[in-house]
């Protein structure tokens, strides 16, 4: 998986839904410009963090399901190419599947040229080897382009969080600093 | 069906210490799932702008950290993998049927061990070829944090901490 440069300019506004963090160039600036006091402008941007937070949790659930998916849509294209193979060589095939937990049961499969594809949602459909084998790879196709897109949303999210937390320690560090001059200003005076 | 892989962590909460301001205290903030502080500490007055080259290089460091971990996860996986392999073609060896239960999906083919044999090499193969695929993207990744670093680390000197707990 390929790091791609963090291709955002500093003024990107969003992603998907994902509100871009603007990047601040000099705080004193930004603090002006946005008329806010350190406390409420700290309180806004930990605000921001928390509402990507919520989101990055929702993306890695669904980074979670798509992972989980993949290796099962795989193991269910081995089984219809097992089937090509036997029909092709004009065998049965023979299996031991599982009945119950721990139970197993020898089965005959001869003449292969149909399976069942579970669709979800308590639907099952009947197709042909190939229509099988089409159907299993869009549906792998799909689920792995998902997964990069997640991916990228990920990625583009922490980018973001990432961005606000250090303009929320540049701000605490320049109020510090603030007032820390202003102390230093004082001092010689009294 | 439920979810398989391990859990991945989240990102733990923003510490902001409110100790009293006159006091500098350095603000401490994770960057990652894991343990890495950014601590931008105050230094003794000097302030060291960031700038928006300074910010992607941060940016890209905390995904090189993350990806990572991942590779760390997944590495561990596939060394399971390939070991399993070779404990398979162990036991290969030593049985002496002509038929064996070659799982595939969910249920237990019954296939002759010579075709049993030759699965298991091109699996063992795949499985090779992946963990080191694996390996040496995570070099590559480990060299490009280095880098990063370095980089960090000239410009913010004491300013930053990009090491893990």
């Amino acid at each position: 998986m390929e790091i791609s440069p963090s291709a955002s300019t500093a003024g990107v506004t969003e992603r998907r839904g994902i509100p871009g963090a603007s990047f601040v160039e000099d705080v004193e600036t930004y603090l002006k410009q946005s008329g806010l006091d350190v406390n409420s402008s700290l309180g806004f941007l930990q605000e921001r963090l928390q509402q990507y937070r919520v989101v990055e949790m929702k993306l890695l659930a669904q980074q979670r399901d798509l992972q989980a998916k993949i290796p099962d849509i795989e193991k269910c294209l081995d089984v219809v190419a097992m089937l090509e193979a036997k029909k092709t060589a004009g065998e049965a095939l023979i299996t031991d599947f599982e009945v119950a937990e721990g139970i197993y049961s020898r089965s005959k499969v001869e003449d292969n040229d149909s399976v069942c594809l579970w669709l979800g949602a308590n639907v099952m459909l009947e197709y042909s080897l190939e229509e099988a084998k089409s159907l299993l790879d869009k549906n792998l196709e799909n689920a792995k382009a998902s997964l990069e897109v997640l991916v990228g949303d990920l990625q583009f999210l922490r980018d973001q969080v990432t961005i606000t937390q250090v303009t929320v320690a540049r701000v605490y560090n320049w109020d510090v600093h603030q007032r820390r001059t202003k102390q230093a200003v004082k001092e010689p005076e009294s | 069906m439920g979810p398989r892989r391990n859990e991945i962590n989240t990102l733990d909460n923003t510490t902001l210490r409110s100790s009293p301001l006159f006091i500098s205290s350095p603000v401490e903030f994770l960057l990652s799932p894991r343990r890495i502080v950014l601590k931008m500490q105050q230094g003794e007055g000097s302030e060291t702008q960031v700038t928006w080259e300074d910010q992607q290089n941060i940016n890209k460091f905390g995904r090189l950290n993350n990806r990572y971990h991942e590779l760390e996860e997944e590495i561990k996986v596939a060394k399971e993998a390939n070991e399993n392999l070779e404990d398979a073609s162990n036991e290969l060896i030593l049985s002496d049927e002509d038929v064996l239960r070659f799982q595939i999906g969910e249920v237990f083919a019954h296939v002759p061990s010579e075709e049993v044999e030759s699965r298991l090499e091109k699996m063992k193969e795949d499985a090779a070829k992946e963990l080191q695929r694996l390996e040496e993207e995570k070099e590559s990744v480990l060299a490009q944090m280095a880098e990063l670093k370095k980089i960090l680390y000239g410009k913010f000197k004491d300013s930053i901490n990009l090491e893990e707990d």
